[in-house]
């Protein structure tokens, strides 16, 4: 199995998909049923919902996901209420969930389960890092999103899996373009480690960075009014730290600048930049850096040839295809099943 | 618990509790009036003390701050057991949680000798949740509940939900149904429980408050305040008394705050000094020792003797009833007769008044002031009254803050940042009652403008 071969070499593993219906639930219970005949002990949860888009949640229920016997999940009390198989509550911790507490459990059988653990990327980041403490867990395992629905960022983990497929174009050529761009925003290059670690206490404003890695307040507090924009633009700093969103408009006019060749612009991780492929590449072509402070490996891609609505991609050429345009092994689950 | 008192609020923000539920129980604690009750808590609150200042104990505080970190705010579920609810999966995990961690906390505090706040063992509520005794905390619902249960759920083990879906179906109907039983028996008999439980729950919190207090007494050097009998002529003596909060911002600015020493009788006492010398400070400090004394805290003195009071009266006119519409004096007025019909309903109790009339006419504003000493002196009611009014000729006792110590100070060498270096806010008894005149001086120490001072000096009498 290289697939897992690949995975194990990884204490921490989130699963997110390019669009809904890609096949990122299939890939999760692949993953889980495989590392159950391994001897890893594994953990696992999925990106949780805030509070304010409790609406989301009833119109659109989350996948149910296969947990294996042994095997420790982390999902929202009320969730774990409807289960239908015998597990052990090993943890209650009603923090700061907006929804309810989370609650940790041993499964003593295999069973299904609607997952949705922490909600923000602090919580995630922490259920990762305890994961191995609290549950001698080998793999912390995070059913991911990559939608502006989540305030969590997959990014907390070691390694990812993105999957993509017909569910987001039946243009074959759409897809893998897509696929490439979010593969490329995945693997923007990460600050050095001190930087980070500066970076990370920061959670808002815009900051410039000296060569000392030393930051500054430049007193712009949000980056998606027009004219914070405009302010940041015009700052003439050459290094600037985003903590929080990178809008579209705001890339678009910084790649306008005259001197773009040399700028840096560092953010969290991909998951706070909102920008179209034509402004990202712009961007980069014309010089500019674009470097994150959580940076995880995108370590394979999988595809699912099958859309929702019926039709499907031929899934030989479309692997081949992907294959060569990502660099990476691309796997189609469905045929690794059989 | 009052948040009007300045420098409390700061206080009890310093007491490191585990989150909102034991500070939304501090904050439920009455101003206390009973001597018995406050001289236990003092008891309790000593051998806290105690322990956490002494180095051999450091690790067992340690481990006891982890402990009640621990402890979930389980309210919700106390209420389903008082109520007789059939308890869900989760509830009865956390009961059995918090039964665990009461033992551990019961034990340590035990080995550390702290017996004042004794825990109700829940052995019984352990064993109905730990049927196998494993002393594991996880919990789920066990075979060894019920033998239709085991049965129940043996048969749907050997039933493949997707080649016998039907049966499947059935069997795990069974399973719910013997899972339910088996619920609805523990949430019956934990309910039998649920006085102790709720019992210990609270006490855990007062504990924590307790050791909270405690280390907070130790970081500021709180002391345990004596309470004086009723009836002796002294009502408050308090040594080397400091406001925390003030002390701490001039120890950032590279400063510190001179302790001062007070003593009250029954009647009125007047406080005079000059500007800036302190009066105010005199006034928060004494009503933030007298209240954190009778919420149940060691105070920020050397040494603090103090009455009991049912009402403590502090009126600072810095109070923003302006918004209401009433002028500052109006508003100190109706604050005053607040006060006064509380005199006339026999109330113990100490006034603290900065300032009062400052705002009116000086003839009037003398008057009143003098009235006030006459009033209190009548009722015999203790009351610090700071002024700038002089040659008032009451017979009431005056302090005095001491001042500029030193005569000869260059224009320039002063300001509002180093100003407290050059005073002395030591009080003295004040035989002459006259008030010190350097207003003029201190406004030219701190460099205000020459001429302007050339011409009020000329008004002056």
């Amino acid at each position: 199995m290289p697939f897992i071969d690949r995975i194990r070499k990884y204490k921490s593993l989130s699963i997110v998909g390019l669009e809904k219906n890609t096949g990122k639930t299939e890939c999760l219970n692949y993953v889980l049923r495989r590392m159950a005949q391994t001897q890893t002990q594994v953990a696992v949860t999925s990106i949780g919902i805030d509070g304010e888009r409790v609406d989301l949640v009833k119109s659109t229920p989350k996948p149910e996901i296969y947990i294996e016997p042994g095997m420790y999940f982390t999902t929202l009390s009320r969730y774990y209420l409807e289960k239908r198989f015998c597990a052990e509550i090993c943890e209650v911790d009603n923090g700061s969930a907006v929804l309810g507490g989370l609650v940790t459990a041993r499964a003593l059988e295999r069973g299904k389960i609607i997952l949705a653990g922490p909600s923000d990327t602090v919580s995630l980041a922490r259920w990762v890092e305890q994961a191995p403490i609290k549950w001698q867990a080998g793999l912390a395992l995070v059913d991911g999103a990559l939608s502006r629905m989540s305030l969590a960022s997959p990014a907390v983990t070691q390694a990812m899996i993105l999957t993509t497929g017909a569910a987001y174009s039946a243009n074959m050529t759409r897809l893998l373009g897509r696929t490439r761009f979010v593969y490329d925003t995945l693997c923007l290059p990460a600050v050095p480690k001190e930087l980070a670690g500066r970076c990370g206490e920061v959670v808002r404003g815009v900051w410039a960075v000296d060569e000392r890695g030393e930051l500054r307040d430049l007193g712009i507090h949000s980056t998606l009014s027009a004219q914070d924009v405009t302010k940041i633009v015009h700052s003439g700093e050459r290094r600037i730290f985003i903590p929080g969103v990178v809008s579209n408009t705001l890339l678009d006019k910084l790649g306008h600048q005259k001197e773009v060749n040399g700028m840096e612009l560092i953010i969290r991780d991909f998951s706070r930049l909102f920008t179209e492929p034509d402004v990202f590449y712009r961007f980069l072509k014309e010089g500019g850096k674009i470097s994150t402070i959580l940076k995880t490996n995108l370590i394979a891609v999988c595809i699912n040839p099958w859309s929702p609505e019926g039709y499907h991609l031929n899934a030989t050429e479309l692997e081949t295809r992907m294959q060569e345009v990502l660099e990476l092994p691309v796997y189609n689950i469905k045929r690794l099943e059989k | 618990m009052t948040e009007h008192i300045e420098g409390l609020k700061y206080l009890t923000g310093k007491l490191e509790l585990s989150g909102s539920r034991p500070v939304r129980y501090l904050m439920q604690t009455p101003f206390c009036t009973n001597r018995q009750a406050l001289e236990k808590g003092f008891d309790i609150l000593q051998a806290a003390l105690d322990l956490v200042t002494d180095p051999a104990r450091l690790p067992d505080c340690m481990r006891l701050n982890h402990l009640f970190s621990q402890i979930h705010d389980i309210q919700g579920t106390l209420q389903a057991v008082t109520d007789k609810s059939i308890l869900d999966e989760i509830e009865l995990f956390e009961i059995k949680y918090f039964a665990f961690l009461c033992s551990d906390i019961s034990r340590l505090l035990n080995d550390m000798g702290f017996t004042h706040e004794p825990l109700y063992p829940l052995n019984e509520v352990k064993a109905m949740l730990d049927p196998d005794g494993t002393g594991v905390v996880s919990f789920y619902i066990y075979n060894s509940y019920s033998q239709s249960l085991a049965s129940a759920r043996d048969r749907l083990k050997n039933t493949d939900p997707g080649e016998q879906p039907g049966e499947w179906e059935t069997l795990r109907q069974a399973v719910d149904k013997a899972e339910l039983e088996v619920r609805e028996e523990l949430s019956q008999r934990i309910s039998e429980h649920s006085a102790v439980l709720r019992e210990n729950f609270d006490t855990l919190t007062r504990i924590e408050i307790w050791f909270a207090k405690a280390c907070l007494a130790k970081r500021y050097r709180l002391v345990r305040p004596e309470f004086i009998p009723d009836d002796g002529p002294e009502f408050l003596a308090i040594e080397g008394m400091f406001h925390p909060q003030i002390a701490d911002s001039l120890e950032d600015s590279g400063n510190s705050f001179q302790p001062v020493s007070i003593r009250l009788e029954s009647g009125p006492c007047l406080l005079t000094g000059a500007n800036m010398s302190g009066k105010t400070v005199v006034l928060k400090t004494v009503s933030l020792v007298q209240t954190l004394a009778q919420y149940g805290f060691f105070v920020p003195a050397g040494k603090a003797r103090l009455s009991m009071i049912d009402e403590l009266f502090v009126v600072s006119g810095d109070r923003q009833d302006q918004l209401r519409g009433l002028s500052s004096f109006a508003a100190e007025m109706l604050e005053l007769n607040h006060i006064f019909a509380a005199v006339k309903k026999g109330t113990r109790m100490l006034v603290l008044i900065d300032e009062p009339a400052r705002t009116t006419n000086p003839n009037e504003g003398m008057a009143l002031v003098s009235a006030l000493a006459d009033f209190f002196t009548l009722y015999r009611i203790t009351a610090l009254i700071s002024t700038h009014f002089g040659d008032m000729k009451l017979s009431c006792r005056k302090l005095r803050v001491k001042g500029f110590t030193r005569q000869s100070v260059v224009t320039g060498e002063v300001n509002a940042q180093n100003i407290n270096k050059y005073i002395d806010y030591s009080l003295v008894e004040d035989m002459d009652g006259l008030v010190p005149e350097e207003a003029l001086r201190i406004a030219r120490l701190l460099g205000v403008d020459d001429s302007f001072l050339e011409l009020a000096k000329k008004y002056v009498k």
